[in-house]
């Protein structure tokens, strides 16, 4: 069965994957047309290696989804060996860069896949995953992610960082809340493009049935955190500091949702033995603060916001009658009807009876799934347009206060959720 | 001529080899009863440590008359017999010349700060200041302080680069060249075949540099060079000058100033890639390594009588072979390790075989320290370096069959721990055994003979993606070797490209069997641990 589960792996990956043998740590850097950038976040990377782990050997693996700009090139021409020009970076010993393509499209599960196996048949001590799309990865971040893993004994390493009050608003007013509540755990960023894991939390993941139940077809990486909550592996947040992204166009939203919200109602169904009996939340070891909040001013069309969330409450009502009960769909049409800015609110209480109502109607399937994710599209506009109303003058500290006040809101409605699982079993 | 780029030289101190006179201490007459060991292990020529007169406080190397022998290890006619005993069995001898300093007990020295005025005054490097050549390193950073010594007698400072006991000659003073020639045509009359030059980069001093490697020290061993050639053309000179490769190559002059030289930085990058499991520092320090002149060689070593010397690598490099390789502190001495072969490498036989087999294959002259070859182990209980000089364990009985004396009376105790002592390690008990480490180092030195490929011939990297493995070609004219060598504690795959080569079947050289024929594509091997192969390339 083994062998057979390997076969996704290419010859060729293979045959470099022998010339690289045991490794103690492993970069997995997934891409797709990122030859702008992936030059500096190899250098990065090989520099956060060296200075970080200079003993230790050390692979990094690219994982492509059909680049058309060299980028797998450039990973691989940046390898640290004897047999290619000197490197401005001092090396102990060889440190390979190596890639592989999977497909002509990316698809980050594939990818994650592709580094797992890898990571297991290399039998890495300590993985990292690492973005493409970070533009700022600086070469501590090595350090960051992988040390707790390599030296402390931990399974697990999720970032934090110092982020502006409105970003990552899908993290802080969805993700973030609905995992604490539901599995007792607080990580900030349990979905991230960055992260260090264990090489034995590596293996039992790959194992796992998530791989062809079709479920790990988006949003693995969250999956693969919420595997290392149920499977009590250890955890820990390690803060890197302020991150700056590539741009992403507003389309992404959908997309994003079945990454996050979708992955994490999949994942209720399987899990539903641990979450279920677990009360309130602790919060997870951390290096560093567990968030930063800078005040920069947000650029947001509010009017759009609310407008798209006023449509879609209307042209998707039948849509939301087979999800939401009356009395919530009944109040998300009484604010769709709101006319003046200042008296459109969403409250937290009923944000959070909505996402619970959405998750029991996905572990039903009482339409499609994914019509289920993409109908939260337009609702989740609206509480980020309150969101941003609520928060549009706040200190850092009142985000902060605002966003634990949502936490403890699913927490405390966390019986509501049990109670429509148990009543639909 | 070129008989030191065929040699296998076998290093030895006639202190610790064997005693014939029970006094405890080894002398010419008992290492000339082992010439016929010496000559059955293959080797071609004894490289002596020094054996001269001396207060013995730096082994030998602070000498204090040059032309005589200890008395502990004989008389010079014993030595002229133990010479020509050498010669009979087709061994050359190389003997120390240390040209850079004396003892301070030398005659040369008493008579230079007896008086200012003395004829011999000028013969050292006298200063009134300890302030001038303020740009020179110290090397023994664990006792000393100064390269200089204030002496009570002449009410001067004198210069040293080694232990203050040893004060420089001064080279620029024609009287002191003279003198030091006259020093190597006495031994070169008698007929030693070659001279290990101590400490050659330090000769010359000159304010404003670091002292080494000057110009001016340059001229002195070319001027050497032109005698030795001109009176006693075939003799040798091989330079010890702990230096990076490029800092190196100005001794060979364009084949006129010394034969041979060390290739110090080789030798930690050897343990290094070892330890590493990764091709990647020997690979470098090669690539680093110039071109000499083709009369020239490079001498290669895997221990010696010093500490295994780490000047010449980075910090993080020096960090990493102390953290592996001495993790007591006691190991350490100055920026080394002074230990043995053996233990260095856990004992472990498989790593003894590989570096013993890269040192028979790289480019250069390969040196045997003494008792490596049986696997002797060290006592780092023993002051300085003296932990890598203990008796050669010859059998299990007295003394390890090195002296009839009482063991209290042995200049040094035998080692008699459990692993390493000479109940358990000796050449007796190696010589019954078919599979000893004593007959596998015959059996490589025969098969390093058997072709003058290793010594002479050009060498050609592979470089093969599995980091692991450091495979190389030799060739001398139509002969080629391919050399295979597994770095690693695992068994390993390697795919060669020996498209070059094409046609040719492999002939292991041990075995003498053969393997497929190259053909278009990459050559697939696998190694086992720490297995290393030597192939023939034969194209039938």
């Amino acid at each position: 069965m083994k062998l057979a589960e390997e076969s996704y792996l290419t010859d060729d990956f293979l045959r470099q994957l022998i010339n690289v043998g045991e490794v103690d740590i492993l970069v997995g850097l997934p891409t797709h047309n990122n030859a702008e950038t992936i030059g500096s976040i190899v250098h990065a990377i090989q520099s956060g290696i060296l200075r970080g782990f200079p003993r230790e050997r050390a692979v990094i693996i690219n994982v492509d989804g059909g680049s058309r700009d060299g980028t797998p090139e450039l990973v691989t021409g940046a390898s640290i060996d004897d047999a290619r020009p000197a490197s401005n970076l001092h090396a102990l010993r060889t440190l390979h860069s190596i890639s592989t393509k999977y497909a002509s499209s990316p698809a980050s599960e594939v990818a994650f896949r592709t580094i797992l196996a890898a990571a297991e048949l290399l039998r890495a001590k300590a993985c990292v995953v690492m973005s493409p799309e970070s533009a700022n990865i600086e070469p501590e971040w090595l350090s960051k992610l992988l040390r707790p893993i390599y030296r402390d004994g931990f399974d697990l390493v999720t970032p934090t960082y110092r982020r502006q009050k409105l970003e990552g608003l899908l993290i802080t007013n969805l993700l973030y809340p609905m995992t604490r509540a539901l599995y007792g755990l607080r990580i900030r960023e349990a979905y991230s493009q960055e992260f260090g894991f264990s090489g034995r939390l590596g293996s039992k993941f790959l194992e796992q049935n998530v791989w062809n139940d079709g479920t790990g077809e988006t949003g693995v990486e969250l999956r693969f955190t919420l595997a290392a909550i149920t499977g009590r592996y250890r955890i820990c947040q390690s803060f890197l500091g302020e991150k700056e992204h590539i741009e992403r166009r507003a389309a992404d939203l959908v997309p994003a949702l079945r990454q996050t919200a979708g992955a994490l109602f999949s994942a209720l169904d399987p899990d539903f033995p641990v979450w279920s009996a677990v009360a309130g939340s602790e919060p997870a070891p951390s290096t560093g603060p567990d968030q930063e909040v800078l005040l920069a001013p947000a650029r947001v069309n509010r009017k759009r916001l609310r407008e798209m969330f006023s449509t879609g409450v209307a042209e998707l009502q039948s849509v939301f009658q087979s999800i939401l009960s009356p009395s919530t769909l009944a109040e998300l049409q009484r604010i769709a009807g709101t006319g003046r800015e200042e008296e459109f609110h969403y409250p937290a209480e009923l944000w959070v009876r909505t996402v619970y109502e959405f998750a029991a109607a996905y572990q039903k399937s009482v339409i499609s799934r994914d019509h289920i994710i993409q109908a939260l599209a337009p609702l989740f506009r609206g509480r980020v347009f309150t969101f941003l109303m609520e928060n549009r003058n706040a200190s850092a500290d009142d985000v902060e206060n605002n966003i634990e006040g949502l936490c403890l809101e699913f927490e405390r409605l966390k019986p509501y959720l049990l109670q429509m699982w148990k009543s639909r079993e | 001529m070129l008989w030191y780029k065929d040699a296998i030289i076998y290093q030895v101190h006639v202190r610790t080899f064997h005693d014939s006179n029970g006094d405890g201490i080894g002398d010419f007459q008992g290492l000339e009863e082992k010439l016929d060991y010496l000559r059955d292990l293959g080797i071609s020529a004894i490289w002596l440590m020094p054996f001269f007169p001396s207060p013995l406080r730096d082994d030998g190397y602070d000498i204090a008359d040059h032309n005589a022998v200890h008395s502990s290890y004989g008389t010079l006619e014993d030595f002229r017999k133990f010479l020509g005993s050498a010669h009979d069995r087709g061994i050359r001898v190389i003997i120390e010349m240390v040209l850079n300093h004396t003892s301070d007990q030398h005659l040369w020295f008493q008579e230079s700060r007896s008086s200012q005025d003395n004829p011999r005054r000028n013969w050292y490097v006298w200063s009134d200041t300890d302030t001038r050549y303020k740009g020179t390193r110290i090397i023994f950073l664990d006792t000393e302080t100064s390269n200089w010594a204030w002496d009570p007698i002449s009410k001067s400072f004198y210069w040293h680069r080694f232990f203050s006991h040893q004060p420089d000659l001064n080279y620029e003073n024609p009287a002191v060249r003279e003198q030091m020639w006259n020093v190597m045509k006495f031994w070169l009359e008698m007929g030693v075949d070659a001279f290990r030059l101590d400490a050659v980069p330090y000769l010359v001093e000159r304010e404003g540099t670091n002292c080494e490697n000057l110009p001016e020290t340059h001229a002195v061993l070319k001027e050497l060079r032109r005698k030795l050639d001109e009176q006693f053309p075939g003799r040798m000179l091989l330079a010890e000058a702990n230096q990076w490769p490029a800092d190196l190559r100005p001794y060979f002059g364009d084949g006129d100033e010394l034969h041979m030289a060390f290739h110090f930085p080789l030798m930690p990058r050897m343990f290094m890639g070892l330890k590493l499991e990764d091709r990647k520092p020997i690979t470098e320090i090669m690539q680093q390594t110039p071109e000499i002149p083709s009369s020239c060689q490079w001498s290669l070593f895997l221990r010696n009588h010093d500490e295994l010397t780490l000047e010449m690598v980075t910090d993080v490099e020096r960090d990493y072979m102390y953290d592996t390789y001495a993790e007591s502190k006691t190991m350490r001495l100055n920026l080394g390790i002074r230990r043995r072969l053996a233990p260095l490498l856990d004992n472990d036989r498989r790593r003894i075989e590989l570096m013993n087999g890269m040192l028979m294959s790289l480019p250069g002259t390969p040196i045997v320290y003494y008792g490596d070859e049986i696997g002797m182990g060290d006592n780092i209980n023993l002051g300085d370096r003296n932990g890598v000089r203990t008796p050669m364990q010859w059998d299990g009985g007295w003394n390890g069959g090195f002296s009839t004396a009482e063991p209290e009376r042995l200049y040094a105790p035998v080692i008699h721990d459990p692993v390493y002592g000479y109940p358990a390690v000796n050449v007796l008990s190696q010589e019954g055994s078919e599979h000893s480490l004593l007959h596998w180092m015959q059996h490589i030195i025969t098969v390093r003979r058997s072709t003058a490929v290793f010594g002479r011939g050009t060498i050609e990297f592979l470089y093969p993606a599995n980091h692991r493995i450091l495979a190389y070609v030799r060739r001398l004219g139509n002969e080629a070797v391919l050399v295979v060598n597994n770095l690693s504690s695992t068994a390993q795959a390697v795919e060669l490209d020996l498209r070059s080569y094409k046609g040719n079947i492999l002939i292991e050289m041990f075995g003498k069997n053969m393997f497929p024929r190259v053909g278009d594509l990459p050559y697939l091997l696998t190694v086992g641990p720490y297995q290393f192969y030597w192939f023939r390339l034969r194209r039938i």
